[in-house]
This record gives structure tokens, C-alpha cells and sequence, in this order.
């Protein structure tokens, strides 16, 4: 579990840094020393590439998924993007088994993404919808906020079922 | 088009700039720069932030309630285009900035007031304490018109001040 190990660390780091800049931030340091504090502080987020763990946000069944592929993009797939998938942990009785290779739209990705404004925006954590060949999602009902994204890329059913649209 | 204010530090966010940040409960944070956003990343809290708009108004920096600020509420409702509306409202922005800016200036002076007639004091008590590290006090004893003179009088004592100065 590359993600929650990752974002583990990085809680971790913060609340090392938590404990830290009482003491550290009040004693003035030279502004070009990159310290082992700065570096945890600036996770730079990436794409969405092969044996990224994603979360589900639907009520297909499953739970977590890992990538297998990013159609479209060399470097990986970002927000809005559809991606290969393989159903890693499911619910019992969902429509989905593990197992299963499905295809995924990415919701909600924690690399940001610029929008036609020229502002940028990003969510918490990586997050899918299981969709199959047809682009139709499997679920019925959608989690958290979804972007704007989806609508030129014509997830429009996505769209209508999200309960909120950031 | 919309105008959003920065969620650290409360300055106007331009379109362009800042990065927009949406946690998983749905409630968006803008920030207008990276120093907002790593603030926030930090958890630190922007009442206790010493340069934010938050702090300045809990402190009572900055004045709180105005009748300029209600002209800046967030409507939801759209305007249809009215050329007359848009002239004259463009007018009243430049009007309203400026009494609004006037306003604050003048409560920036209340808040200061009574500044000068403190430093006054703390100067005139540091020359009767600390005099005997500019003249010795020997010097003082012997010419007898270097010495301080009462201080009820407060013009002729920068006088003396002054010519010790040149001294």
C-alpha cells in the first residue's frame, strides 16, 4: 500500500514538525538551508501510474483497486483520466469480486490539476468510480466531491449521482 | 468571474492565481499563495498568525464592522447585464474603497493616539535616570548651566537636550 504508507509518513513527519516548530521556528535559520523539516513539509505529488492504490467511491463492491494501467498519458493518469484496474479488497456480495480487472475513472487525485482559469486544484486523497467499456459507471450511488473535470471528459452520469461537485 | 477571498489570509484571490484545495467533507480551501498553503499544510492557525487578516481583527488591528463591508456580501444570484448597472456600481466601488479606506485610517490613528505624549514621558524620565552616561556627574556639579533644568517646562528641556547633543 504504496499511498497509505506514504501518507502515514507524512503524518508522521508533520507531527514531528508539529512538535518541532514550537522550539525550532522561533530561533531565526538562514533561509537556504533545505532541513530534513522542509523536505517532509513539501510532499510533491504525482500521477496516477501502475501499482497505485486507489480508493473506490461507489457502491460497486469494492473497496481498494490497484492500477494497472493509465490509458492516455506517458507519465501516468491525472484527474479526470481513465485508468485500468485491478479489484484488490472488495465487499462481500458486491457486484464486483477480487480479482477483477475493471475500468476506473479517477475522481479525486492528490496531484493538482490546472483548471482553464489558471487556478489549481486538488483533493485529499486518489480516488476512483468503476466504470466499464461503455464509459457507464457500475454503481449506483458516488461518494465525496468530484470535480468539474468530468464534464468535458462526458461522465456525465458520474456527475448526477455526486453529492457534491468542487 | 469571482473574486475569492484567500481562507489564511483573507487577501483577494485573482483569477490566476493560488490553488484551490478540496478536502474529502467537501469544504474548499483557497489560498491566494504557496505561503497561505504551507501555513495551512503546517495546521497552523490563522487567528494566531501574526500578518493574517484573522489575527488582525481579533485583535482589533483592523476594524470589524463597517457599513462598507456589507457591500462586498457573496450574492448567489446572478445580475442580468444592464450597461447603467455596471457603470454606476463601477463608480461606487472606486467611492465605497475609499471611504472605506478613510475609515481605517482613521481608526488606525485612535488606536495610536496618545503614542506621542508617552514617548514624550519615557524620554524625559530616560534624561533624568541615564544623564550621567552622556556627562559626569562632576561635570554636572561644576557648570552649573549644564544642569537639568525642572520639568515642568517641557520646550526648553529639548532645548538642552539638543545642546548637549551638539556637544
Amino acid at each position: 500500500m504504496a499511498a497509505s504508507s506514504s501518507s502515514k509518513l507524512f503524518r508522521v513527519g508533520r507531527s514531528i514538525l508539529g512538535g518541532l516548530s514550537n522550539n525550532a521556528f522561533g530561533a531565526s535559520r538562514p533561509s537556504s538551508e533545505l532541513t530534513h523539516m522542509d523536505f517532509l513539509s513539501q510532499q510533491h505529488r504525482t500521477f496516477i501510474q501502475m501499482r497505485t492504490n486507489l480508493k473506490v467511491v461507489d457502491n460497486s463492491g469494492a473497496k481498494r483497486v490497484m492500477c494497472i494501467q493509465a490509458l492516455k498519458g506517458s507519465k501516468g493518469a491525472r484527474l479526470g483520466d481513465i485508468i485500468v484496474a485491478s479489484v484488490k479488497e472488495a465487499h462481500v456480495g458486491g457486484k464486483v469480486k477480487k480479482g477483477d480487472v475493471h475500468y476506473a475513472v479517477v475522481v479525486r487525485a492528490a496531484m493538482q490539476r490546472g483548471r482553464c482559469d489558471g487556478s489549481e486544484v486538488k483533493f485529499d486523497d486518489n480516488a476512483v468510480v468503476l466504470i466499464n467499456k461503455q464509459g457507464e459507471p457500475i454503481g449506483t450511488r458516488v461518494f465525496g466531491p468530484v470535480p468539474h473535470e468530468l464534464r468535458k471528459k462526458k461522465h456525465l452520469k458520474i456527475l448526477s449521482l455526486a453529492e457534491h461537485i468542487a | 468571474m469571482r473574486l475569492e477571498k484567500c481562507w489564511f489570509c483573507s487577501s483577494t484571490i485573482y483569477p490566476g492565481h493560488g490553488i484551490q484545495f478540496v478536502r474529502n467533507d467537501a469544504k474548499i480551501f483557497r489560498f491566494c499563495r504557496s505561503k497561505c498553503h504551507k501555513n495551512f499544510k503546517m495546521k497552523r492557525n490563522p487567528r494566531k498568525v501574526k500578518w493574517t487578516k484573522a489575527y488582525r481583527r481579533l485583535h482589533g488591528k483592523d476594524m470589524t464592522q463597517d457599513a462598507t463591508f456589507e457591500f462586498e456580501r457573496k450574492r448567489n444570484r446572478p445580475e442580468r447585464y444592464d450597461r447603467n448597472v455596471t457603470e454606476n456600481t463601477l463608480r461606487a466601488i472606486k467611492k465605497i474603497d475609499k471611504v472605506r479606506v478613510d475609515r481605517e485610517a482613521r481608526h488606525h490613528a485612535k488606536r495610536m493616539k496618545g503614542k506621542k505624549a508617552q514617548l514624550q514621558r519615557e524620554a524625559a524620565k530616560e534624561l533624568e535616570q541615564s544623564i550621567h552616561m552622556v556627562k559626569a556627574p562632576a561635570a554636572l556639579q561644576q557648570e552649573p548651566s549644564l544642569t537639568l533644568p525642572k520639568l515642568k517646562v517641557k520646550a526648553p528641556q529639548q532645548q538642552t537636550e539638543d545642546n548637549r547633543m551638539e556637544e
